[in-house]
């Protein structure tokens, strides 16, 4: 028993928990606000890395550390607002994929800061329980997990949440009834910025060391994957998602199936392939996802 | 008479070269319900959608009044214009589609004090406090289903009507309210209308090709044609002119009525 709970089942779960709150935040800034954030990974790795950062080289104290990521993230991500966020879709897709590059980038050439493809480390967890330190590290992720999604049901019910869905609708209608939509977008995507950014840094210590590969592309589209396929329009689309995609294929496929080595090497690519495959099929029988969408049942 | 509340000043609007609004000097909001009348691209939306800034002007300024104050809003943005009680409906049918009827008329009604992103906890009191005054439309216009989403082009063209009633506005300007609307609820529309502007707290500017409904209800009736407004006095006159008849409502139309 021990054992398991200091090994590879809590650590998968714990990660599970992390890219829960990724694509729980992502379907906040898509289907609520109606921002098409294609650099959640540069967020991500920006609050990991300058948690990192802090925590390693600066030796400041591990809450801090991760406030002062918050805080960062939602800086850098309020200036990028105010550059995009007037813009149309497409330019939001390509403005925040630019950024997570760019992210990615600075993570391999700044080596003076980041050690490049050295990888940054040790972070380490804020306490020390002995085997016990990974379980209770996760406990703390589930709530903050739980917390998320207890915001997101209760923020969809509240103004603030009708008027992110005005503004997603139809942005004009929703300026001549005097909501100041430009200034709101940008207040709802530093915030769910900043808190990608904490999830990033609440990672790191589960990796202890971070490369600059941990925070390619590939991270961002799992997770629109995951959104897409779980139910973008629903509160547990994220999490039903997340647990279709990573968790079967990362973890219970990788797990079980017994894959001879010379194969291993495939395996990510195949993953990929699948995960395309699985879109294609959900997108054409259901396009709002499993879980489907809200408003055609009421309809009914 | 009241006091104006809307002054246009030299407002000039091109598409390309064509010259789409041209105004010299023009006052609003003097009568309690105003017309403006004009044949199709005389440029009557064009000018709603300059006062309320939905699209910029080339040059000129308007001004509007409100407490005393005058304000020169030809700078300022859409929501701004609205928050100081300038409001438009609209004349293509324009809805939130992932709203109920009543969230649509719960979100007109909410300030930018409730849409804050912390308050998540106080909705129930939020909507104790609206349910009154939403009532009171959704029963004067009886909505079959107004937790469902509006799914008629009549239920939604009375919607954007409603939410614009729920901000209060002291200047409304209703482009072609009533067309595809049933008459039983045109006739609510009007009677609303004629409620809502009987103290000085509020003008109304309607754009309506039915006539009839112009001569109904409007003190005071402009008319535009090729992007400038041409005459503008009570609708007994309006409806005589010689101007009015031959650009606009033809020969049949005088001698029938």
């Amino acid at each position: 028993m021990e054992q398991l709970l200091s090994g590879y089942v809590i650590y998968s779960l714990a990660f599970l928990l992390i890219f829960i709150s990724l694509a729980t935040l992502l379907h906040l800034q898509f289907s609520l606000a109606g921002i098409v954030n294609f650099g959640v990974v540069g967020f991500w790795g920006l609050g990991m890395y300058s948690f990192s950062l802090l925590l390693v080289k600066g030796k400041v104290p591990f809450v801090l550390a991760v406030i002062l990521a918050c805080v960062i993230t939602g800086i850098v991500s309020w200036i990028l607002g105010r550059i995009i966020l007037n813009l149309d879709d497409q330019a939001v897709l390509v403005g925040t994929l630019a950024f997570a590059t760019i992210i990615e980038y600075l993570s391999t050439s700044e080596k003076w800061l980041t050690n490049g493809v050295m990888g940054l480390g040790t972070v380490n967890f804020p306490f020390n329980f002995g085997k016990k330190s990974l379980l209770v590290y996760s406990l703390i992720l589930l709530v903050f997990t739980v917390l998320l999604m207890l915001y997101t049901y209760k923020l969809k019910k509240s103004p603030y949440g009708r008027l992110l869905l005005s503004i997603s609708d139809n942005e004009k209608l929703s300026q001549s009834l005097g909501k100041s939509t430009f200034r709101q977008k940008n207040i709802f995507f530093t915030f769910t910025c900043a808190l990608i950014g904490f999830f990033g840094a609440m990672a790191a210590p589960l990796y202890s060391f971070i490369f600059p590969r941990m925070i390619g592309s590939g991270v961002t589209f799992t997770i629109w994957i995951a959104l897409m396929l779980g139910g973008r329009k629903r509160l547990f689309g994220g999490l039903i998602g997340v647990i279709a995609t990573i968790g079967l294929f990362d973890y219970v496929i990788e797990t079980v199936i017994p894959i001879p080595t010379q194969y291993a090497e495939i395996v990510p690519n195949i993953k990929f392939c699948v995960y395309g495959l699985m879109l294609i099929l959900v997108l054409m029988f259901r396009p709002f996802g499993i879980l489907g969408d809200k408003k055609m049942e009421i309809v009914k | 008479m009241r006091e104006k509340v809307l002054h246009l000043k030299n407002v000039v609007k091109k598409f390309g070269g064509r010259t789409v609004v041209d105004i010299k000097d023009i006052t609003f909001g003097t009568h309690g319900i105003e017309g403006l009348i004009g044949p199709n691209g005389a440029g009557k939306t064009t000018l709603i959608s300059l006062i309320t800034h939905k699209i910029g002007m080339d040059q000129g300024q308007i001004l509007y009044y409100k407490n005393n104050k005058e304000i020169d809003i030809s700078k300022k943005r859409l929501d701004e214009i609205a928050r100081l009680g300038l409001v438009r409906t609209n004349q293509i049918i324009q809805d939130f589609a992932s709203l109920s009827i009543r969230e649509s008329l719960l979100l007109s009604l909410a300030t930018s004090k409730d849409e804050q992103l912390y308050k998540i906890f106080n909705e129930k009191k939020f909507r104790k406090a609206a349910e009154q005054e939403i009532n009171e439309y959704l029963e004067f216009f009886h909505f079959e289903n107004p937790d469902g989403n509006a799914l008629s082009a009549g239920e939604k063209k009375l919607l954007d009507i409603i939410r614009c009633m729920l901000l209060k506005p002291k200047f409304l300007l209703m482009d072609e309210p009533t067309s595809g609307l049933a008459q039983d609820q045109t006739d609510r529309v009007i009677e609303m209308m004629k409620t809502k502007t009987a103290n000085n707290e509020m003008s109304i500017l309607i754009v309506e090709h039915d006539l009839d409904l112009i001569w109904k209800v409007s003190e005071n009736v402009f008319f535009m044609a090729e992007g400038e407004i041409l005459i503008q006095g009570a609708p007994d006159e309006i409806r005589k002119n010689k101007t009015v008849i031959s650009k606009y409502m033809g020969e049949n139309y005088a001698q029938n009525k």
